[in-house]
């Protein structure tokens, strides 16, 4: 009886959302606000739990490492950005979450460019590792706005758009994969969990 | 001086962190605890701020009664009710929280980017035309990936499954390639700006 | 109006109940259908499976989206997990959004109801909800030591107490991350714990996020990579063909061996994903039949236009 009244929860809020498809009215207004709502009293709990407990209280209160008052108080810095005159007071929470990016130029370097570059440097000794290469190099000229896209240099870098295009169908047919995915798996919910159709 | 002193602490924090990655000495792990220690103790905070944002934004509608200010009552009930549920009777299985996740929140999030099917349906209908020989090809690289895909694609031929791993890895690979090197190339260069204090939006108006 | 500009001008709401009807029936008449494996996806497989029974390497499975997202997901999650299971493999779980939490105990319930042996903080442990501003802290500090990165699991136990932390200290040992998301969070293992500490990552992901990896899948910076419902349902297909029967991976076998998701030798759980690639298929078609007729009738009112 109670997951049955569950999965009519369920069903119900799942079909205001698609009548939203119909047209815009108050069934799916309300089931857009409660998602919402839901959504972020959901963290609270949460953070309190697995966030404050173990990272604020505990170290302050059972392990009595008093110096970490200091940064909850710059935590508590973050609260000011919605005062009209002391929102700069929010600034120093997030410079010192900021800082770590000065770790990513070496490592984006690395990861993004370098090794990409080395993986695009393979002897040229079949026609895919040949087309990788062309493409690859026929595209970074098309995204070096430094030179006018004119005459040999613009009909090379007309070549990386083609690749692109092949490229962005790709990624397009692997869309429609996904998004049809998500029907389908609210649909085995609608047809299976509830209607109990699905064996 | 209080745009000031943020920056010279992030240019700083920056410095130390670039030389972090290469310099394993112990001086260098330590100032790694110190720091990873002081952004849990600060981490919490950061909820309440996007807290505080959504209440704002609801009870400013209540209050200039906007259209469908009603509705705002739904967010902010379902926000007390939901974390209520959570510190009254606890975060685990079988609480009302996680029904409420289980049969409220799962249910709707998914529904929601569910749509998004109907809609590329629409579009692929009313939109995706072949226009040029450009768009004619990023169709037919379309179409064969999502019968690639499928298992149907298999049945159709055994060519289209083939030739669909093929464009991912040949033109799509360089395609992706030469668009990612781009991006990482530009994520140092956004990095850098920061560290070097040329890029200061993230602080905000005012002084 | 003629018929092709009636074409052009059609009620989306029509599309809409075709696209509902290309989904409803073929889950309500369902079929068996072959599905074939892809490399990315074996060579997690191979992978994770290379780790059996070794009391000194283990996986971590950071899930790292939403509800939003289950559809092609989740099917993934419960397989690696049934595989891990299966196979006696030390498997570890983190989250860093507050929506993922439930997702992945809604995970581990799900796969290790059929293994009665299986025992949090034994064989699995899920370390549990992290906030996101500590990823990179624990990314990186687990390369250290993984207790004292993540401290507590979600249970509130001590992370270096647990018996499954007996010879498991480091990404040495966690040897493969899987990241499974719909964004680009697998890239930040890429950046800084496989550049730092060269541990082995691999990706679960959304089908709209699988083009843009390939590069990574080619450069190995990725070992492999399980693409959207597709990916689910040949890893789902993979364990029940090897895992689930305790054999080897081999190329030969997968390829032809058909299982029979019809019936009920198989629960529902752990054939979701081949369930639904039916679907999928006729909605691909369904698609390629909608742009063809869109483009009929646009050159058609086009070359009319000429005349």
């Amino acid at each position: 009886m109670f997951e049955l009244i569950s999965n009519l929860v369920a069903a119900f809020l799942t079909l205001s959302i698609f009548s939203f498809l119909y047209k815009d009215n108050p069934f799916y207004k309300f089931a857009e606000h409660l998602l919402v709502g839901v959504s972020m009293g959901y963290a609270i709990p949460l953070a309190y739990e697995n966030v404050f407990i173990p990272f604020v209280y505990n170290p302050i209160f059972l392990e009595r490492r008093f110096i970490i008052i200091v940064p909850a108080i710059i935590g508590i810095l973050y609260l000011f950005r919605f005062s009209k005159n002391l929102s700069w007071l929010a600034r120093y929470p997030i410079v010192i979450f900021m800082g770590i990016v000065g770790m990513s130029v070496p490592m984006s370097m690395h990861s993004s460019v370098l090794v990409q570059m080395r993986s695009a440097m393979l002897p040229l000794d079949n026609i895919n590792t040949f087309l990788i290469f062309i493409g690859t190099i026929t595209i970074l000229m098309y995204f070096y706005f430094s030179k006018e896209h004119k005459g040999t240099y613009g009909k090379i870098s007309n070549v990386g758009v083609w690749f692109m295009m092949v490229g962005f169908g790709a990624s397009f047919g692997y869309t429609v994969m996904a998004r049809m995915s998500l029907l389908i798996g609210r649909i085995q919910f609608l047809l299976g969990d509830f209607l109990g159709l699905i064996k | 001086m209080k745009r000031q002193i943020p920056l010279i602490i992030v240019m700083s924090l920056g410095f130390l962190f670039f030389a972090h990655t290469f310099i394993p000495h112990k001086f260098s792990q330590d100032f790694y605890d110190w720091y990873v220690s002081w952004t849990k103790a600060m981490s919490p905070f950061a909820v309440i701020l996007g807290i505080m944002s959504l209440f704002m934004v609801h009870t400013t509608k209540i209050q200039r009664k906007v259209p469908n200010w009603q509705y705002s009552f739904v967010t902010l009930g379902a926000l007390v009710f939901t974390a209520f549920a959570g510190f009254a009777w606890g975060t685990n299985e079988g609480t009302p929280f996680m029904w409420l996740f289980k049969n409220v929140q799962m249910p709707m999030s998914a529904t929601m980017f569910s749509l998004l099917a109907f809609y590329i349906a629409s579009a692929a209908y009313k939109a995706f035309r072949a226009r040029s020989a450009q768009a004619t090809v990023l169709l037919i690289a379309a179409i064969i990936v999502m019968l690639g895909q499928v298992p149907l694609g298999q049945i159709i031929s055994k060519w289209i499954p083939i030739t669909s791993t093929w464009i991912l890895n040949v033109p799509n690979l360089a395609a992706k390639r030469g668009i990612m090197t781009g991006v990482g190339l530009g994520m140092v260069a956004t990095s850098l700006k920061i560290i070097l204090g040329i890029e200061r939006t993230y602080l905000g108006g005012g002084d | 109006m003629n018929f092709f500009d009636r074409m052009q001008n059609l009620d989306r709401r029509w599309i809409y109940l075709v696209v509902a009807l290309a989904i409803i029936v073929p889950l309500l008449i369902p079929f068996n259908s072959k599905t074939y494996t892809t490399e990315p996806s074996e060579n997690v497989y191979k992978m994770i499976d290379s780790f059996a029974g070794k009391d000194n390497k283990a996986i971590l499975m950071c899930v790292s989206h939403d509800a939003s997202t289950i559809a092609e997901l989740f099917p993934m999650e419960v397989s690696v997990l049934r595989h891990c299971f299966e196979r006696d493999i030390k498997v570890f779980t983190i989250c860093f959004m507050p929506q993922s939490a439930p997702l992945v105990d809604y995970a581990i319930n799900t796969a290790k109801e059929d293994f009665p042996n299986i025992k949090s903080g034994v064989n699995y442990c899920n370390f549990g909800y992290k906030p996101y501003s500590l990823f990179l802290p624990i990314l990186l500090g687990m390369g250290d030591n993984i207790g004292e990165a993540v401290e507590t699991d979600a249970e509130g136990r001590k992370v270096e107490n647990l018996e499954i932390m007996e010879n498991i200290r480091n990404y040495e040992d966690l040897n493969l991350v899987m990241d499974f998301s719909a964004s680009g969070s697998v890239i930040s293992w890429i950046t800084y714990a496989r550049v730092k500490f060269g541990v082995n990552v691999a990706a679960g992901i959304t089908a709209v996020m699988a083009a843009d990896n390939y590069p990574y899948l080619q450069s190995g910076q990725l070992i492999g990579m399980l693409s959207g419902l597709k990916g689910a349902a040949e890893y789902e297909k993979m364990v029940d063909v090897f895992a689930a029967k305790g054999k080897a991976f081999s190329k030969e076998t997968i390829n032809n061996t058909w299982i029979k998701i019809t019936g009920n030798d198989i629960p529902t759980k752990f054939k979701k994903a081949r369930i639904g690639m039916n679907a999928q298929s006729i909605a691909h078609i369904m698609i390629i039949v909608f742009i063809i007729l869109g483009n009929i009738g646009y050159f058609v009112n086009k070359n009319k236009k000429k005349g």
